[in-house]
């Protein structure tokens, strides 16, 4: 576990979106997707997956619809929808602008000052 | 932007909870069973992967409520937890819930009966494009007696394309024509209309054409559009009966247009339209002033134009025609001026002042009813005050108190809301019957969901608040007082006496008022009902003919008609005198024309006068019971004769003759002086008899031609009888069927139902009136007795600790007697202020009562005492009886 890296405030909605951007997937799956496609670096609480999608659902940034699983059980999909996909765009955006300026910072040295 | 979409998907679980439920329970089962399903397959055993899986999910029931807050679904839940518990409080105590619902039900059905008149009457815009743009033209002589004389073909013809600020203008008179094949034929409103009054209007045929310029001929006039109605119950909607014809007053004409079914011309229910057509002489700039209220004009305003401006525009248009008027000097000094004014507000105008004071009179029921409310909310609510104290200190927030009486109050308005639906609907049936449909655009007044969603909202408004003081009461309490305090007692503030007293001062003022103006309408109704008509309105049957130009085309055979028509109805059985007239008092439409006195010279500053002027037949004098003054009446033989001789009233004759005799003076019809042989010598003088209705005001004359010289489209027929009015209806029907078979009789009533009816401007009003001050009056007397008999129940204990000390019972009901007094002599003095501010506004619709009538007052203040007595008498009684010894062992 020790890997783990801790999930900042505000970002899982923005995984979760990244993750039904590529394609449906219901709740446990939107769950395995964010793990691998971090290469299993970050954990989702599952406690607050399901409250996170319901809210996101409720802003009509995704969609669901019920279909069958791989097992054949009915289950919840989720899909994004185009403002969704707008609000992930301009999130990702946001986020690398953040990520390189505190790389940028952070990679400083005593010289550059 | 998504507010719309989130409302709807909102509403949507809402209406769908159980689905939204159950698919969560699915989606949170399916995602443990998966979990449970990969933890087996990375081999753990079946019950430890379970266990695993469910404990990394956490509490499905706190995941749920997490889920349904981040959707919305909470505060639903919040406010359905809310509502069974303010309805369960409300079961709890029936005497108060049905007391507050009753009142707001009565109150508020009062308030949406007259709303909805006021509704479709005055607020509802016409049902055209653009109504705001129409306007009304007509012309007024002011000094010469006449305030609208309509508009003549003249001025049409000269203003039509030359007053800029109107994109159109057209001219219309009502009218009423017989239509049909011969033996089936029915009498019909019509309206007879200019080719561009539908163009001005902005709504014309739905099928079909409108008529044209060249259509305005009586060679070329043959043709017709019908009403929707119309051509669905008599022509069955039949799609091809454009091009053809129908009869109207037996004259075949080409149907070319059917409108659509919104098309309703302000009041008019006018089944068949016909061009309005007229002969060139008709339009001559002598016939200018010649309208007589019968043609009236509209006109649609340009876009950006003001009425000032039309105003303007016509009247310069008016001085520059008038210069080479040889009758200019005449007309200027009638002070002639034709009005440009909303077609709306004008057709309006009569009943606005009437509806506004009837609603202030609601709005005035529904506060009394409020405060009654809020007192009594208030006096729960100090009873409650420990209850919110403890969930208060146990963590209830104040945003929770607040929706909590929200709830409570709304819910109370909502369902009293709804039964003062069910009493407005009823109010309205009962507008019915007093005539309001007959109102000015009163046939639109109707229950519908218009009226319903305003009703709505104001329900949840009032509920709000309400909601205010009591929840402004219930979050001022201090914690620790309220449950350190033992006995209720101790929970009454100061102020929350004051608001209490200064409530019922309000209403006993309100009531005071609302009483004040029934009783100065009532009177006013009383003292127009104490006029004398003029004439002995007993036992007169009265009906209108409507006589067609094609059978009858020349006033030989009209005058045959009528006389043969009257010689039968005066030889029938129970009949005394039967006698026609052009139009008989208080049929709803009359006329001003002129009339020239030889020898008389305008005086200076002295006007023309417009007079009532008639044609009457048969024995019409004797018939309508008119008092001769002097000479003879008019004899059937004077249509017959040579020499032209007329009878007049008493005003005319003390106006043109005031100290000489007016039998011998001669006079011609119409505005000017004629040939010497045209002039009727006047042989009679009868009493003077009100013609428009009994508050008619001013001594306008009238004249009395024989009418071989005053044959018009229609005329009525008057007959005196011994058997009650109504028996003879049929029989009179039967009389003129058999002279003429295609003939119908409309407008059939006796004399005295048309001045009752005369009267339904006034009656109901103060009718309506009575019963807001008898309700007013009842609310108040709950409202006195309600905050009387709290104060007594609040002050027990110190009641009955004076009692144990000597105090006398005769003291202790006097004390609250006295308060009850206090209470009524603020209310009053307010009430005087209020009641003699209200009288100025009543001015307009008061009749021969003076704004401010002592006697009125006199007799609302005592209506008030006694009630204010009545109602603090019972708690004043009971303060009396309390038993000491009772009073202290509560504690």
């Amino acid at each position: 576990m020790g890997k783990n890296a801790e999930l900042l405030p505000g970002t899982l909605d923005m995984l979760i979106l990244k993750a039904v951007s590529l394609k449906p997937l219901h709740g446990y799956g939107i769950l395995l997707r964010i793990r691998q496609i971090s290469g299993d670096a970050l954990e989702i609480p599952q406690g607050s997956l399901y409250p996170a999608l319901y809210r996101l659902e409720h802003h009509d940034l995704i969609a669901a619809e019920w279909g069958q699983s791989e097992n054949n059980r009915r289950a919840k999909y989720y899909t994004l929808t185009a403002a969704g996909r707008r609000r992930l765009r301009d999130e990702t955006a946001g986020w690398n602008r953040l990520a390189s300026a505190i790389a940028a910072a952070l990679s400083t040295t005593s010289e550059e000052v | 932007m998504n507010t719309l979409k989130r409302f709807r998907s909102f509403f949507r679980v809402l209406t769908r909870r159980r689905e939204f439920e159950e698919g969560m329970t699915e989606e949170l089962r399916f995602h443990i069973e998966q979990y449970t399903d990969d933890l087996v397959r990375s081999g753990m055993s079946p019950e430890k992967a379970v266990r695993l899986a469910r404990r990394e999910l956490g509490s499905s029931i706190n995941i749920k409520a997490d889920c349904r807050q981040a959707f919305g679904v909470h505060l639903f839940d919040e406010l359905r937890r809310q509502l069974s518990y303010a309805a369960r409080l409300l079961r709890k105590s029936p005497g108060f819930t049905a007391t507050a619902l009753l009142t707001i039900a009565v109150c508020f059905g009062a308030n949406l009966t007259i709303f909805a008149v006021i509704d479709s009457v005055l607020l509802r815009p016409l049902p055209f494009p653009e109504p705001g743009r129409l306007v009304t033209v007509f012309n007024t002589y002011p000094k010469a007696g006449v305030e609208r004389d309509g508009s003549s073909l003249t001025n049409y013809y000269e203003r039509r394309g030359h007053i800029p600020a109107f994109t159109s203008l057209a001219i219309y008179r009502y009218g009423t024509e017989i239509i049909g094949e011969p033996g089936s034929t029915e009498r019909q409103q019509t309206m007879r209309v200019s080719p561009d009054f539908f163009s001005t209007l902005g709504l014309g045929p739905a099928i079909g054409r409108t008529f044209t310029d060249e259509e305005t001929t009586s060679e070329t006039d043959h043709v017709a559009i019908l009403s929707d109605a119309f051509w669905r119950q008599r022509y069955n909607a039949d799609p091809n009966l454009i091009g053809k014809r129908i009869r109207v007053n037996s004259v075949p004409r080409t149907v070319i247009g059917v409108l659509p079914p919104i098309f309703r011309f302000l009041s008019s229910d006018a089944r068949v339209y016909l061009p309005l057509a007229s002969r060139p002489e008709d339009r001559a700039p002598s016939r200018r002033h010649s309208g007589g209220n019968v043609i009236q004009m509209i006109a649609r305003l340009q876009p950006d134009a003001t009425l000032a401006q039309a105003q303007s525009e016509i009247d310069a248009q008016n001085a520059a025609l008038e210069v080479d008027d040889p009758q200019a000097k005449m007309i200027a000094d009638a002070g002639f001026r034709s009005v440009v004014i909303s077609l709306h507000a004008d057709h309006v105008a009569a009943i606005r002042p009437t509806l506004l004071l009837l609603q202030a009179g609601a709005m005035a029921l529904l506060l009394i009813g409020a405060v009654n409310l809020i007192n009594l909310l208030l006096v729960r609510a100090s009873g409650r005050v420990k209850e919110l104290a403890v969930r208060q200190a146990l963590g209830a927030s104040r945003g929770y108190v607040v929706s909590e009486v929200v709830v409570e109050t709304t819910l109370l308005t909502l369902v009293g809301g709804l039964l003062g639906l069910a009493i407005g609907s009823g109010g309205i049936h009962l507008l019915r019957l007093l005539g309001a449909d007959r109102l000015p655009l009163g046939s639109r007044i109707a229950f519908d969901a218009r009226l319903a969603s305003v009703a709505l909202v104001a329900a949840i408004i009032m509920g709000i608040v309400f909601a205010v003081p009591i929840a402004g009461f219930n979050l001022r309490r201090h914690l620790g007082n309220a449950l350190q305090s033992e006995s209720r007692s101790g929970t009454s503030g100061r102020a929350a006496q004051i608001l209490r007293h200064t409530f019922v001062v309000s209403q006993i003022a309100l009531a005071f008022i609302l009483l004040a103006g029934a009783g100065l309408l009532s009177l006013s109704l009383q003292r127009a009902m104490a006029v004398s008509p003029g004439f002995q309105s007993d036992h007169i049957l009265t009906g209108q003919i409507l006589l067609p130009w094609a059978s009858y085309p020349d006033r030989t055979a009209r005058l045959t008609f009528v006389e043969s028509l009257t010689d039968k109805i005066g030889r029938m059985p129970g009949v005394l005198s039967a006698g026609a007239v052009n139009n008989v008092p208080f049929s709803g439409h009359s006329g001003k024309s002129a009339a020239t006195v030889m020898g008389h010279v305008l005086r200076p500053g002295e006007s023309p006068r417009g007079h009532y002027s008639y044609g009457v037949a048969g024995d019409y004098f004797r018939a309508m019971g008119f008092s001769l003054r002097a000479g003879r009446f008019l004899t059937a033989a004077d249509s017959h004769r040579s020499e032209r001789v007329c009878v007049v009233d008493e005003d005319f004759a003390r106006y043109y003759w005031p100290n000489a005799s007016a039998l011998g003076q001669r006079l011609w019809e119409g505005s000017e002086a004629g040939k010497d042989a045209e002039a009727f010598t006047v042989v009679g003088v009868v009493g003077r008899t009100k013609q428009a209705g009994l508050t008619e005001e001013g001594a306008q004359g009238a004249v009395y031609y024989p009418y071989i010289f005053r044959t018009d489209d229609s005329f009525f027929v008057a007959v005196r009888t011994i058997l009650p009015p109504e028996s003879l209806e049929l029989t009179l029907q039967n009389v003129v069927r058999k002279v003429d078979p295609d003939i119908p009789v409309s407008d059939l009533r006796p004399m005295e139902t048309r001045i009752a009816d005369s009267l339904v401007a006034r009656r109901s009003p103060a009718l309506l009136a009575g019963l807001f001050s008898g309700i007013a009056l009842l609310l108040t007397a709950i409202g006195t007795y309600g905050v009387l008999s709290y104060a007594v129940a609040q002050r027990r204990r110190e009641i009955g600790l004076r009692m144990a000390l000597g105090a006398q019972p005769g003291h202790i009901r006097g004390q609250f007697l006295y308060l009850s007094l206090r209470l009524l002599a603020g209310g009053v003095l307010l009430g005087v202020i209020g009641a003699w501010l209200t009288g100025q506004a009543m001015r307009a619709v008061l009749f021969h009562v003076p704004a401010f009538h002592l006697a009125v007052l006199t007799g609302a203040l005592c209506v008030m005492v006694l009630v204010s007595l009545a109602a603090g008498l019972l708690p004043s009684h009971r303060a009396a009886r309390i038993s000491p010894m009772d009073a202290l062992a509560e504690e």
